[in-house]
């Protein structure tokens, strides 16, 4: 099966830009940016439904940056400086972990738009896989790191049976700080147990379809041990990734291949793409292929609405050609 | 400069409000105007009536100009009153670091508004075919700031690493589309070609026009330089620096902030015709009098020395980000602990961390004259 979705949070469109900046001002009330958030989420429903995308997401406009909403809402976290967001031009602010950090209520189903996501089509949610939530937190409160990335996958694991209980039915976990170049673990190996065995624990009891997504560093930094994780697909930013490297390996689990790069406007030649992917797919599937989803390399929201709704249409027009090559 | 610890702001200054509706061509309130007389004379500004005329006139081309030089005017002062040895004109002429200079260059279209954090966006442009020399970005405000001081000046200058990680690379990435298969190598390949491009088209003939003019220093500003802390790209940014300045008969230095510097200490040596560092520590460090362990700010500064960078320090010892305003023997304290750390204090400009565009001119003010203050209590304790 080879199919679509996006893996991260939407762009604003300029008029919903112009709100926000206008409620910042103190121009306009709560209610009326309320408004504007759930017209521009109709939107992002919308075009994604018209790209004939396999899954569907909110849009996720709401996010301020991946970490927020669990570091506006967990107890034990309080909202820390703005921090720079990878190699990017962009910020989130730092999640500082100063007591026992506890879930009292859902997250996630608390900022999305659920009531608005179609009922004829499978739903994803995408979350902070506790990897780089807990990288990129300051911490003040718990000695052991590994003991509050077990934590964090505790309530990962909430949340997602929360989530799958609301109807969505795949879970994206982003990992981006896992193949990160300036942040790769010293101690590889043990690193990447660690990270298998708290997955373990986001992922427990759960029977969504789980993905763990990596971006803004090559995956194959992080293969074979990879290959074991206890998660369905393996999402990978091909335009920070080797190609040769990655054809090293041959895989048995499905993949989330970023095929179109969120981080360039230029909209990609899809000749080019389906070369590409058809490429990477016959190599790393050498017993037989698993599922495949084309995807943006990462959020589109580093783009603007228009870019990104046609990077949209993209992916969905490469599936549909290497569905037909595969089929 | 022959004395120890000269002091210098790095950039930009705030616009106050009569600069922004003025060239706007918005009409100004009475308390708008009052504050630019009040401003006046705090200054020893001549012709205030002048400007207030000016100012209560409607909109007109020469009022552009007017009040570009009208406010450079006013931040000129505002270094020289505050007692900094090394002045500009707080970038008054500029809209913003990255605008100012695509928005005068062939090659770039700007695609709209795209995230920063929160409900702050910026505007990014992408470079749609190579970048062309069209008219001067810095020499109107450089020739204005030499002719009304006599202190030495230096010109802040948006670096071409920066201007590239800020732009979307359409134009090389298309072109490298049928020769690489890679992508990652791809892009690499095409943001190499852009940042040389750049240089060789746009920001040498800048120089070249600046150097020409009589600019004698001029401090190439690059946030961006420690964005990718990586080798690779660490090392692509210093030769675009090296490229940028060879051979041009300038002091150069370089200015970078709010990062990890342990990537740029690393290849900082490698440098070339770079005269000055200039870091942003006080931002990160305790406010707490002393030097030795208090210090916890400069801790950079052992790393750039155990990797044998020999240049001068642009000592950010006034934090820009928040209106705290530094007492001068905190400034001391910063000043002598890192004096002692590097072994030779002719090696220190006092420095603020950054451009002190988002305090307002009451508190740059202030912080200014404490740093000021603060330098002259460092020369006073080595004598």
């Amino acid at each position: 099966m080879i199919g679509c979705y996006v893996t991260g949070v939407l762009p604003r469109s300029s008029k919903l830009i112009a709100k926000t900046r206008s409620y910042e001002r103190g121009k306009i009330s709560k209610n009326e940016l309320e408004e504007s958030f759930e017209k521009a989420t109709e939107n992002a429903i919308k075009a994604q439904i018209s790209a004939e995308l396999s899954y569907v997401t909110d849009g996720m406009l709401k996010w301020q940056d991946l970490f927020r909403p669990f570091t506006e809402n967990l107890k034990g976290i309080t909202v820390g400086s703005l921090t720079r967001w990878f190699n990017n031009n962009t910020f989130y602010r730092k999640p500082i972990i100063t007591d026992y950090v506890k879930r009292e209520k859902d997250v996630v189903n608390k900022i999305m738009h659920f009531e608005k996501l179609p009922k004829n089509l499978p739903w994803k949610a995408i979350l902070p896989a506790p990897y780089t939530f807990v990288s990129l937190s300051g911490n003040q409160y718990c000695k052991d790191e590994a003991e509050f990335m077990f934590k964090f996958a505790e309530i990962i694991n909430e949340e997602i049976k929360s989530l799958a209980a609301t109807g969505f039915s795949y879970m994206q976990l982003s990992d981006p700080a896992l193949v990160y170049e300036p942040l790769t673990p010293k101690s590889k190996k043990d690193r990447l147990a660690l990270v298998n065995d708290v997955l373990e624990t986001a992922v427990k009891g759960t029977s969504v379809k789980t993905c763990l997504q990596t971006f803004f560093g090559d995956f194959s930094r992080i293969l074979p041990e990879a290959l074991d994780f206890p998660v369905d697909h393996l999402g990978i930013d091909l335009y920070a990734t080797d190609f040769e490297k990655l054809k090293e390996y041959s895989f048995e689990k499905g993949v989330a291949l970023g095929l179109v790069d969120s981080r360039s406007s230029l909209v990609e030649e899809q000749d080019e793409l389906v070369v590409a992917a058809k490429e990477i797919i016959k190599s790393i599937y050498r017993s037989g292929m698993e599922e495949v989803f084309i995807c943006p390399n990462c959020d589109l929201d580093f783009l603007p609405w228009e870019r990104a709704e046609e990077k949209m249409k993209v992916i969905s027009s490469v599936t549909k050609r290497l569905r037909e090559e595969f089929s | 400069m022959n004395k120890m610890f000269p002091t210098q702001e790095v950039g930009s200054l705030a616009k106050p409000r009569w600069r922004i509706k003025g060239y706007r061509g918005k009409p100004l309130s009475k308390e708008e105007i009052a504050e630019a007389v009040d401003w006046g004379r705090k200054l020893g500004i001549k012709n205030l009536g002048e400007l207030v005329k000016l100012l209560s006139k409607g909109d007109s081309a020469d009022r552009k100009t007017a009040m570009l030089e009208w406010s450079a005017k006013y931040a000129i002062r505002i270094f020289e009153t505050a007692g900094l040895d090394i002045v500009f004109d707080g970038e008054q002429y500029r809209s913003e670091m990255y605008e100012h200079v695509i928005r005068k260059t062939a090659g770039f279209k700007f695609l709209g508004y795209v995230k920063s954090f929160d409900y702050r966006y910026f505007n990014k442009a992408a470079c749609i075919d190579k970048p062309r020399y069209v008219k001067s970005f810095y020499l109107d405000e450089f020739l204005f700031t030499k002719e009304n001081t006599k202190k030495e000046i230096k010109v802040p200058f948006t670096g071409a690493y920066t201007l590239v990680d800020w732009t979307f690379n359409e134009y090389y990435e298309k072109k490298f589309s049928g020769e690489i298969r890679g992508f990652k190598g791809r892009k690499f390949e095409a943001k190499r070609e852009f940042l040389f491009d750049l240089i060789k088209e746009v920001m040498r003939p800048e120089i070249n026009k600046l150097i020409d003019a009589g600019a004698k220093w001029i401090q190439i500003d690059e946030p961006a330089a420690t964005t990718n802390p990586t080798d690779e790209e660490t090392k692509l940014f210093v030769e675009s620096f090296n490229e940028t300045v060879k051979g041009f008969s300038c002091v150069f230095s370089l200015h970078n902030c709010y990062s990890n510097y342990e990537v740029l200490a690393k290849h900082a040596c490698e440098l070339r015709n770079c005269s000055q560092l200039s870091l942003e520590f006080a931002n990160r460090d305790s406010r707490q009098a002393g030097t030795g362990n208090v210090r916890t700010g400069y801790n950079a500064i052992k790393l750039l020395e155990e990797h044998s960078f020999h240049g001068n320090y642009g000592l950010g010892v006034v934090d820009v980000h928040t209106n705290f305003v530094e007492r001068p023997e905190l400034v001391r304290d910063r000043i002598l602990h890192v004096a002692k750390v590097i072994g030779d204090p002719s090696r220190i400009y006092v420095s603020t961390d950054c451009g002190l565009r988002t305090r307002t001119w009451e508190i740059s003010f202030r912080k200014l004259k404490n740093m000021v203050l603060g330098a002259e209590l460092a020369r006073k304790a080595l004598e």
